[in-house]
């Protein structure tokens, strides 16, 4: 008696598992479907380009040569690191990046603080921020170089205010167009600001102006730390995307007409070098070991920013469990 | 902090004053483009516009073949909405409701792919589509769109996710393929994340896809985005030169979809970016 409703219980135990099992295999199966499109193009057009494009930067691929390509081990890759114009204009690259990553942080956090005063129509204001972050990078470029020619309205300007015309495009100025030009999309940043701003419980606010803290105290020692995780968002982001400047300053060219303009020396960045390599002068194989070099620092920078994280964000407890 | 501080006058004074010179200093520049786009070819640019000059949008489009350019950007645009808009929606489903061994890794593997610059797969993808005989033609943007975007995948499944498992139950138990589910069900509800895919695809394809067109098809077939910039308005025989004027012009109506697009999909775009960034 007893042993029959062990066995019984075990029995049901069984059949309601390999229900289970049957239903979570057809689930996997379904899971592997529904994923299977990008997966199969992530294969095909992601993963086997990338390996190869790897293996072509261990070669003498010039463009044309593919059926007698020669392996050259790690030539291309000690040639980047002896190539002065690629160590140039890595640094340049990096210049740019560290003016960049903190001011683009810096200013679209502050506008987005602006804009959570308790403002009147503040979908206006937030809207004008943001267009020029919309506008085609190619419109932009070739807008700012008309404001910044010779007769430009720029220079219009500074002779209305009685100061000298100034040539922006040439070598002694040429980093501030691309700066401000860079700086202009800068709203870019501020619907996910906005939203950590206004994430930020008034609770918090209140308790603390009870406790006699003021403006700048509670700025300081709550807003700044509860907006960390949208903070470090931007920081990953804006790091991976001025790493890889590439066409603002071939638009800000003085010849510009194509993608293979070259910026002047100041403007010569990282990615250029890369494209000038390949498409100028049909280095492929040496190109593709640039770029790889560039993708391995993104990846290395991106993780170490990821591990220093827990340092210096803060992550609130999430108490609904979502 | 908000609220006390607006109540005093000089504080808000300060605060519209800066408002309404950053709304300045961000739009100036695109007034001097339309302000440009007005004036007489060759002539010097002003504050205020010296004239009204239509004729150089007639200029823009004639002058290049336009038209033809702008073809091709519809049809690049169109592959690169409409099919990675729907592939994206289920691939994101998939992530969001179902579960298979290899998940987690699949969805870390996909959210990376977004780290990647595109250049670095771009060349050796030329040389497969290049045997493939798909150079110069617009199969490459197909293929491309199948396989969704990483960014809207995510878009997606951080929507699907917030729902309770109820709703699938109930129509599961109902006879409902899961198919069914996601197309029924599922796809309905998401139309704010389909509109903000949608014109984030948009902006990208139709603004910002310039190096792929240059390296992978032809003079003729290239997107607006490209030919605007690499053929350009220079006055003939002097390549060097460029009409500024009209060059401006052609610019404004390769802008005004962006913006017009962005205006009927704002709401949905604060929405949907604002919800991925902070869930995420």
């Amino acid at each position: 008696m007893n042993r029959q409703v062990v066995h019984g219980t075990d029995a049901a135990f069984h059949s309601k598992r390999s229900r289970f099992r049957g239903r979570s295999f057809k689930e996997a199966i379904e899971f592997y479907l529904f994923i299977s499109p990008w997966f199969i193009v992530f294969i095909v057009l992601g993963l086997i380009p990338l390996l190869y494009g790897l293996y072509l930067s261990f070669t003498n691929y010039a463009g044309f040569n593919m059926d007698r390509l020669v392996f050259v081990g790690l030539d291309n890759y000690r040639k980047v690191f002896t190539d002065n114009d690629a160590m140039y204009s890595l640094g340049r690259t990096l210049f740019f990046t560290v003016i960049m990553v903190p001011s683009t942080i810096i200013l679209g956090f502050l506008l987005a603080v602006l804009l959570n005063q308790n403002i009147k129509r503040i979908g206006i204001y937030r809207t004008l921020f943001f267009i020029p972050s919309i506008i085609p990078v190619v419109a932009v470029g070739t807008m700012w170089r008309s404001l910044f020619v010779d007769d430009g309205i720029v220079n219009k300007m500074l002779e209305a205010l009685g100061l000298e015309a100034v040539d922006w495009l040439g070598y002694d100025y040429a980093i501030y167009p691309l700066i401000i030009m860079l700086l202009w999309g800068v709203g870019g940043g501020i619907l996910i600001y906005l939203a950590g701003l206004k994430g930020v419980s008034k609770d918090l606010y209140e308790a603390a102006a009870i406790d006699g803290a003021t403006t700048i105290q509670r700025f300081v020692k709550i807003t700044i730390p509860l907006v960390t995780p949208v903070l470090f968002f931007q920081f990953i982001m804006s790091i991976i995307s001025s790493l890889q400047i590439f066409v603002q300053p071939i638009l800000l060219a003085a010849n510009s007409n194509s993608l293979l303009s070259t910026p002047l020396r100041p403007n010569y960045v990282y990615s250029v070098h890369a494209f000038q390599q390949i498409f100028a002068y049909g280095r492929f194989g040496y190109g593709l070991a640039l770029l790889w070099v560039l993708f391995v620092m993104i990846l290395i920078l991106t993780i170490v920013v990821f591990t220093t994280s827990r340092f210096w964000v803060f992550y609130e407890v999430d108490q609904e469990g979502k | 902090m908000v609220n006390a501080g607006m109540k005093r006058l000089p504080f808000r004074i300060t605060v519209y004053a800066l408002l309404i010179a950053l709304s300045v200093l961000f739009v100036m520049p695109l007034y001097w483009l339309v302000t440009n786009s007005l004036q007489q070819v060759g002539a010097a640019s002003t504050f205020l516009p010296t004239g009204l000059h239509f004729i150089n949008y007639k200029y823009a489009l004639t002058f290049i073949d336009y038209w033809g350019y702008a073809k091709n950007s519809i049809i690049i645009t169109a592959f690169s909405v409409i099919i990675p808009t729907v592939t994206s929606a289920f691939v994101g489903y998939g992530f969001a409701r179902l579960r298979g061994p290899g998940k987690n890794v699949l969805f870390l593997l996909m959210l990376s792919t977004m780290m990647l610059p595109g250049i670095v797969t771009q060349i050796p993808t030329y040389v497969i589509f290049f045997k493939l005989g798909l150079v110069n033609t617009f199969w490459p943007w197909f293929f491309w769109g199948l396989g969704g975007s990483a960014f809207s995948i995510f878009l997606y499944r951080q929507f699907f996710a917030g729902f309770p498992r109820d709703l699938e139950e109930a129509a599961r138990i109902d006879g409902c393929t899961t198919f069914r589910i996601f197309w029924n069900i599922f796809l309905p509800i998401s139309l704010p994340v389909v509109a903000t895919v949608s014109i984030l695809a948009f902006n990208g394809a139709w603004g910002n896809d310039y190096i792929t067109p240059f390296m992978f098809l032809q003079d003729n077939k290239y997107p607006l985005a490209t030919a605007l910039f690499s053929i350009g308005y220079v006055f003939p025989g002097q390549k060097d030169i460029t009409m500024t004027q009209v060059q401006s012009a052609g610019l404004v109506m390769f802008v005004l979809p962006i913006i017009v697009v962005f205006f009927i999909g704002q709401r949905y775009l604060v929405e949907g970016v604002v919800a991925s960034a902070v869930k995420g």
